[in-house]
């Protein structure tokens, strides 16, 4: 008889329990709604999985993280010596980007691995811009690209200006000759009279400058010597052996290409590792402060159902009493 | 003025300076003694994947690599 009276007065309770139970079920996930009548705990499970998986992302991420540091500290050194290779090339015949000449190449140097921040978008759209700056009634520009992302960007909307793509360039470690032998490649199978190198500086960890440095054809220093300026002072230095100006200027034209390939593809990888480590750094504290909203609202669910067990128990022991 | 006459001849040979300076490097490479010269020469690998593009369509890559697969 007691018992009877009993689960009528559940019955009755239920409506008032069962609301604040569908609630909190919705914020879960939305198939949790079918929980059947009298059952009074809401499953967890959903919660415990996407916490786990959570933080196996997160571990992930701090492994890459440790991964791109180490690499980035043994190619931040090499990074910063090679700067010495393009200096005098500089010095000696300055940085015209501004010069307007008919056929423009752009190489775009860019990364083969993704999950590195913004750092081949930039040089994508530096050299897309170059493209347009460059563009004009007689003059035409070409893109070499140098990695698979900056090419996966490019295929998109500049095809008929791609001649070459290079990839997996660091399956071994970057080298000199490596590098040489793709300068060399380019040289070989695009004509130019100016190739811009577009890549990200590496500055600082957190910082990458996007830049480009301007390679001129033998015939356009030339002309550009004669004209005067910076390149005008070429005259006055003292050529040994019995080559022509023009002799000269090629093999300095190929030799400056290839150092400033070098210096370029080992910037740009350094600002890969650095962009890297400060993506995967970020994803991981992202990471952390998913998995403490996912703890909270799994300790509240669990509280709750505790809290409500134990009015019913309570408000039943009182129904029995009455 | 050995190198004054050589300059046509590789030219010639259809090298670029960047070829031409590359097997000097390799000479001097070879003339190091042991363990320097196989560590100069292991440090110095090339790797890596090229495709021509024509007509916006990328022809098949041909892989240049040193080392054997």
């Amino acid at each position: 008889m007691a018992m009877a009276v009993a689960r009528r007065e559940s019955r009755r309770l239920m409506p008032l329990v069962n609301p604040s139970v569908s609630i909190r079920s919705n914020l879960i996930s939305p198939n949790q709604e079918q929980v059947g009548l009298g059952v009074r705990s809401i499953s967890t499970q959903i919660v415990r999985n996407r916490m786990k998986s959570v933080k196996n992302i997160q571990k992930i991420t701090k492994a890459m993280k440790m991964v791109a540091a180490s690499k980035l500290r043994a190619i931040q050194v090499r990074a910063e010596n090679s700067r010495g290779l393009w200096q005098p090339f500089t010095a000696l015949l300055g940085d015209t980007p501004s010069v307007a000449v008919k056929k423009n190449v752009i190489v775009t140097v860019s990364s083969d691995k993704g999950l590195c921040g913004g750092i081949n978008s930039t040089s994508v759209k530096i050299s897309r811009a170059l493209h347009k700056v460059n563009a004009g009634p007689d003059a035409e520009s070409k893109y070499v690209i140098l990695g698979e992302k900056g090419k996966a960007q490019l295929i998109r909307d500049s095809k008929k200006d791609i001649v070459l793509t290079l990839t997996e360039l660091q399956k071994n470690f970057l080298n000199y000759t490596q590098i040489s032998v793709i300068a060399d490649d380019i040289l070989k199978n695009v004509e130019f009279d100016a190739l811009r190198i577009v890549f990200n500086k590496f500055q600082s960890v957190v910082s990458f400058l996007p830049t480009t440095a301007t390679v001129l054809s033998p015939e356009i220093v030339e002309r550009e010597s004669e004209a005067g300026g910076k390149i005008g002072d070429l005259d006055s230095y003292e050529i040994e052996g019995g080559e022509t100006k023009s002799e000269v200027l090629q093999n300095l034209t190929e030799f400056q290409f290839s150092c400033v390939m070098f210096n370029a593809v080992l910037e740009n990888a350094c600002s890969e590792q650095g962009a890297r480590m400060s993506a995967m750094d970020s994803s991981s504290r992202n990471a952390g402060d998913m998995l403490d909203k996912l703890t909270l609202a799994y300790n509240r669910t669990r509280q709750a159902s505790i809290t409500t067990e134990l009015s019913e128990i309570i408000s039943g022991a009182a129904a029995l009493e009455g | 003025m050995a190198s004054t006459a050589a300059v046509p001849f590789w030219r010639s040979a259809g090298m670029t300076y960047i070829t031409y300076s590359n097997i000097c490097a390799n000479l001097v490479r070879n003339c190091l003694k042991e363990p320097y010269k196989s560590e100069a020469i292991n440090r110095e690998k090339v790797h890596f994947s090229v495709s021509k593009w024509t007509d916006g369509k990328p022809e098949k890559p041909t892989i240049r690599s040193d080392t054997p697969e």
